[in-house]
């Protein structure tokens, strides 16, 4: 590798460091407003810097919106998907990682294709079923619509992991006398520990982002809304106060950043998972 | 009681495990599909599981194909997945190509061009509309500042600049994906091949023409179907920025779906747009498929 010289060095700082200012300015963007007073909203030239950051604004929101119930409600769906998609991903990565089943490669095909159905055509059939189940404008509504997509998605980054673990581990296992389920939970699933976080943060991710179940399945029980039915709803209702607005979306965005800084290095494994491996 | 463990019992096993996989798919997916193709056959306003149900009719895909608003959504469909595809892959290749450059702090740099995938879809779209708002907007004042436009756009009433909007969201939410998929394909290219072209006098714009691009081939076109898809698929983005308006311009076949559905309550034409969009994507993801059948065997 031949040595750059100065200035090279210097115009690719300017460049990323441009490039990343401009690509991030509207999150840069929704924390400012956030933060200034709501009457210098409407000031032109705008402000490019919080000289007078507001931090009530935060404890505003929680006063006026049921924003900590959105949080909740948001909190509980995504926790439940995460663990029911999990649950039946594993054993199904599993069973299609070790096993040579009959189907087994028209399952994987199946999952693949999963992800290209459009949403808003599973929501009329779903919304039926709901609908006679008793199940609309409950949460779990949301849990199971969220799993069509989450659990093809984790069955199958899940077995992209199983997959650089060596079947030898569970033989020796097995010959020790280790049941074969207790070989899976007591001798896999720990050597793949770092793959089951990474696929319950991106179920977790998804769940979180999901706007369209709740918003047909919950908008008629306000004390089940998630955040992003809450953030929309704001929108359409209190144009002029876009620091509330901001800092709410602030908020909902901060976790799933949160989770997306640990989860970077796993991210282009899991995102390409289901597209070619 | 069957011992597992023994080789004989071990597929089944398999099958056992995935076994609630399999009976979920069936109740989740594959049993909502063939219901919505029961109901785009059916004459009914807001579908329902049981009771009563409409005789077998062909109305609905009638009413699709001489309807303005469905060729309407196929148009507004296309231009979309042309624009937001084309701008998210160039901004996705330059960025991983930026950022694969060697220097300090690299592993940041990496971490921040990709973050827009971490802010949720509604959260984006409502800051975008934040600063796309024509009174107040940023953009609106920039644009003025630098003189490129005479007056404030409406990008809530005007019905090009609407659909640009949902562009301009569309892109900055798509294009980090491009971006995380297209590093992960330049990493996999060897150092050698550089070296041996630089060795034959390439320059930098050779190289990146009949190294870095041929190599990167396949990884382009899987990403291209993915993002293709997901604008397919996206109704958040459009919903809460525009909800398909104005007149139309920024409706797609998937807010189309979903407003005949649950704004107007005619499921059974939903239902209908929503399969044809579904035989559209299957159509489409055949490339990907197809690519990924061919890296299996």
């Amino acid at each position: 590798m031949q040595k750059r010289s100065p200035l090279g060095t210097f115009g690719i700082y300017a460049t990323v460091i441009f490039t990343c200012a401009a690509l991030l300015f509207p999150i840069y963007w929704m924390i400012l407003t956030a933060l200034s007073p709501r009457t210098r909203l409407r000031e032109y030239p705008p402000r490019f810097w919080p000289d007078d950051p507001q931090w009530g604004v935060f404890a505003d929101l929680l006063a006026t919106q049921p924003f900590a119930l959105w949080m909740w409600n948001t909190i509980l769906v995504a926790v439940a998907t995460m663990i029911l998609s999990l649950t039946v991903g594993v054993l199904a990565a599993y069973a299609l990682s070790r096993h040579r089943l009959r189907g087994g490669q028209g399952l994987g095909l199946f999952i693949l294709t999963s992800k290209m159905l459009p949403a808003t055509l599973l929501v009329i059939p779903l919304f039926a079923i709901f609908k006679s189940l008793g199940l609309v404008g409950s949460l779990w509504s949301v849990v199971i619509a969220q799993a069509t997509l989450i659990v093809p998605f984790a069955t199958w980054m899940l077995k992209g992991y199983f997959d650089t673990i060596p079947p030898e581990l569970e033989h020796a296992a097995l010959v020790d006398g280790c049941s074969p389920l207790g070989a899976l939970v007591r001798v896999v699933l720990p050597v793949a520990a770092p793959g089951l976080a990474a696929t319950a943060l991106y179920a977790f991710v998804i769940s979180w982002s999901d706007f369209l179940y709740a918003r047909t399945f919950l908008t008629t029980s306000e004390s089940k809304w998630t955040l992003n039915v809450g953030i929309a709803t704001l929108k359409g209702e209190f144009v002029t106060d876009w620091n509330t607005i901001m800092a709410a979306s602030l908020m909902a965005a901060v976790p799933i950043i949160g989770v997306y800084l640990f989860l970077e290095r796993y991210l282009v494994g899991g995102l390409s998972s289901g597209s070619d491996k | 009681m069957i011992d597992f463990s023994s080789p004989r019992h071990r597929a089944k096993f398999g099958y056992l495990l995935l076994a609630p996989a399999v009976l979920m798919m069936a109740l989740i997916i594959i049993y909502p599909i063939l219901l919505s193709v029961d109901i785009s056959l059916q004459d009914v306003r807001i579908a329902r599981v049981g009771g009563d149900r409409e005789p077998w009719t062909l109305e609905n895909y009638d009413w699709l194909v001489r309807s303005g608003e469905f060729w309407n959504a196929v148009w507004v469909t296309a231009k979309m997945v042309l624009t937001v595809g084309g701008i998210s892959l160039a901004i996705g290749l330059a960025t991983a190509l930026l950022v694969n450059q060697k220097f300090r702090g690299r592993a940041l740099a990496r971490l921040f061009v990709a973050l827009p995938w971490a802010v949720p879809e509604v959260v984006a779209t409502v800051i975008w509309a934040w600063m796309l708002d024509s009174s107040f907007g940023v953009v609106n004042w920039a644009l003025l500042k630098v003189g490129l436009i005479g007056a404030p756009i409406q990008f809530a009433s005007n019905a090009t600049a609407a659909f640009f909007a949902v562009c301009f969201v569309m892109i900055w939410k798509g294009y980090p994906l491009v971006s995380i998929m297209l590093l992960a394909g330049l990493q996999s290219i060897p150092e050698e091949q550089y070296q041996a072209a630089r060795v034959d006098g390439a320059n930098v714009w050779q190289r990146f023409l009949f190294i870095t691009l041929p190599s990167l081939a396949p990884v382009i076109g899987v990403t291209a179907v993915m993002t293709t898809l997901w604008v397919f698929r996206d109704f958040a983005i459009i919903y809460v920025l525009t909800q398909g308006g104005p007149i139309g311009s920024t409706t797609t076949l998937s807010i189309l779906t979903f407003e005949q559905s649950f704004s107007f309550f005619r499921m059974g034409q939903g239902a209908a747009v929503g399969v044809v969009t579904l035989v559209i994507c299957a159509f489409i993801s055949r490339a990907l498929v197809g690519r990924f059948a061919n890296s299996v065997h």
